[in-house]
């Protein structure tokens, strides 16, 4: 079953399309790494899918429902995490989370069992009192990634989850994003290839707003007879003209 | 029924958020009462200004400038940091937004009005009246505006630069309210000037509110009208600029 399915989705902004016509269907369950370069149309294309931004032309329907007629729909069914980390900053981590709880009309029940399962999958029992302002880097990030798991969404969309994360904490929301994997749809952009090699059941690569690629690691190596996701990806984007 | 949780648990998080910074209550309260005490010390008996039936109602005004500073703040940091951008894939709509960011602040405008009387009162008791009570009410309207004011310039201004332009609101609270100066020592240009913007007109409401009026259009339902038109103009501008950057995100 599918869980998104992309028709011909563009987006313009005057006189630059940062997403043309983009057909693509991704499944229930996956774990869908967006690879690409700064500007190929990735966080655009999340935005779209996830009802930030309006399409210029085409549609998305996630299970089922247009994200052009009917968001609201599509955003009872998702979460994000921008590549910015986004947490109320004087809000301890509990009260992060019961306020995005509440904000999206879960029971005094619903936010315990919640906050319990967020303090489990990432670890943050023991920084469930502090200001998120007072936390690492790392920490904040997990925080702002927990948050998106807080509305139980059957789809959810990480925007360059690793970014500016140290080695250790990237190794370790590696292990966190693969520990939900088969729970819901997982749809992560991502720039480092050792990322989407790891995590990914599928690989679409994407560059100057155009899809260029769909399909497994292995596909990819046989496209492109290299032998890890960085040589292959290196040689769809130039078009074998390699570095 | 569930728009109304939603809006109160951004009430619950912003007034948090205001709560637990020092600096903003430095500068709501604490500051606006040194002003008070120190103004009325130093100068009371030789300006009109400066007796405490007029300094009060004139420093809540003042202090409720600040609002716009505050508000706008908030706003400008939840959408430099992304959190805005969390929000907006939430259930709630722009409408549920700007109503949990105006309603925040409602209950610090009403402890600003209510702290400020209460100390004029204390240090000059002969300004004990229920004209008070009014007066507080009263100053929920430009406490409006400058909350208004503040989800305005937090929409289009970026961390970096609200503090700046919050400041030009501040500024023009203090130096075009006649609050420092009496009316008489300036020219007609500038009066006219002043009767036309906002400021003269808040700290006015509060003082004529406060005072009783003896010409009851020109000292009270004038700057009431004047106030509210700017106020539903502001408030008109914030939510198509706030709905506006929603788009664009």
């Amino acid at each position: 079953m599918n869980a998104i399915e992309i028709k011909n989705l563009r987006k313009e902004y005057k006189d630059v399309v940062a997403v043309k016509d983009l057909s693509l269907d991704i499944k229930e369950g996956e774990i869908f790494s967006l690879l690409g370069v700064n500007g190929a149309g990735k966080t655009t294309t999340i935005k779209m899918l996830s009802g930030l931004t309006c399409p210029t032309s085409g549609d998305a329907f996630v299970y089922g429902k247009s994200v052009v007629k009917d968001s609201d729909g599509v955003k009872e069914l998702i979460d994000v995490s921008m590549q910015e980390t986004a947490v109320a900053r004087k809000l301890t981590v509990a009260e992060n989370i019961e306020f995005y709880a509440a904000l999206n009309g879960m029971t005094k029940q619903e936010t315990e069992e919640v906050k319990q399962k967020c303090y489990d999958v990432f670890g943050l029992r023991e920084v469930a009192g502090k200001m998120a302002s007072k936390l690492s880097g790392g920490w904040q990030r997990k925080v702002s990634i927990a948050l998106a798991l807080v509305t139980r969404p059957k789809i959810l969309f990480l925007d360059e989850p690793t970014l500016g994360l140290d080695v250790l904490a990237r190794r370790e929301l590696w292990r966190t994003i693969a520990d939900m994997k088969g729970q819901m749809t997982i749809i992560l952009t991502t720039h480092y290839m050792e990322e989407a090699e790891a995590l990914s059941d599928r690989i679409g690569v994407m560059a100057g707003g155009k899809l260029l690629f769909v399909g497994t690691k292995e596909e990819m190596y046989a496209a492109t007879g290299k032998q890890n996701v960085e040589d292959a990806f290196i040689e769809i984007v130039t078009g074998g003209k390699a570095l | 029924m569930k728009a109304l949780g939603r809006i109160f648990a951004l009430i619950k998080r912003n007034v948090k958020e205001i709560l637990r910074d020092p600096l903003s209550l430095a500068f709501m309260l604490v500051m606006p009462l040194g002003m008070e005490l120190l103004f009325y010390f130093i100068f009371h008996g030789q300006s009109q200004q400066f007796e405490m039936k007029y300094l009060a109602p004139g420093i809540v005004a003042f202090a409720q400038a600040f609002l716009s500073l505050f508000s706008g703040l908030l706003i400008a940091l939840d959408r430099s940091s992304a959190f805005l951008t969390r929000l907006y894939v939430s259930r709630a709509k722009s409408s549920e937004f700007i109503l949990g960011y105006a309603f925040s602040l409602f209950p610090i405008a009403f402890a600003q009005s209510v702290i400020f009387f209460l100390v004029g009162g204390i240090i000059d008791p002969s300004i004990f009246s229920v004209t008070m009570i009014v007066a507080v009410f009263l100053s929920l309207i430009p406490a409006t505006f400058f909350i208004g004011t503040g989800i305005l310039l937090g929409s289009l201004c970026n961390e970096k630069s609200i503090g700046g332009v919050a400041s030009i609101v501040i500024a023009g609270q203090s130096m075009l309210s006649c609050m420092w100066f009496p009316p008489e020592s300036l020219g007609k240009g500038v009066l006219t000037v002043m009767r036309v913007l906002p400021f003269k007109n808040a700290a006015e409401l509060l003082q004529k509110g406060f005072l009783g009026y003896s010409d009851f259009f020109h000292e009270f339902w004038q700057p009431l009208l004047i106030l509210l038109a700017y106020t539903v103009a502001v408030f008109a501008l914030a939510i198509l600029v706030f709905k506006k950057k929603m788009r664009e995100k």
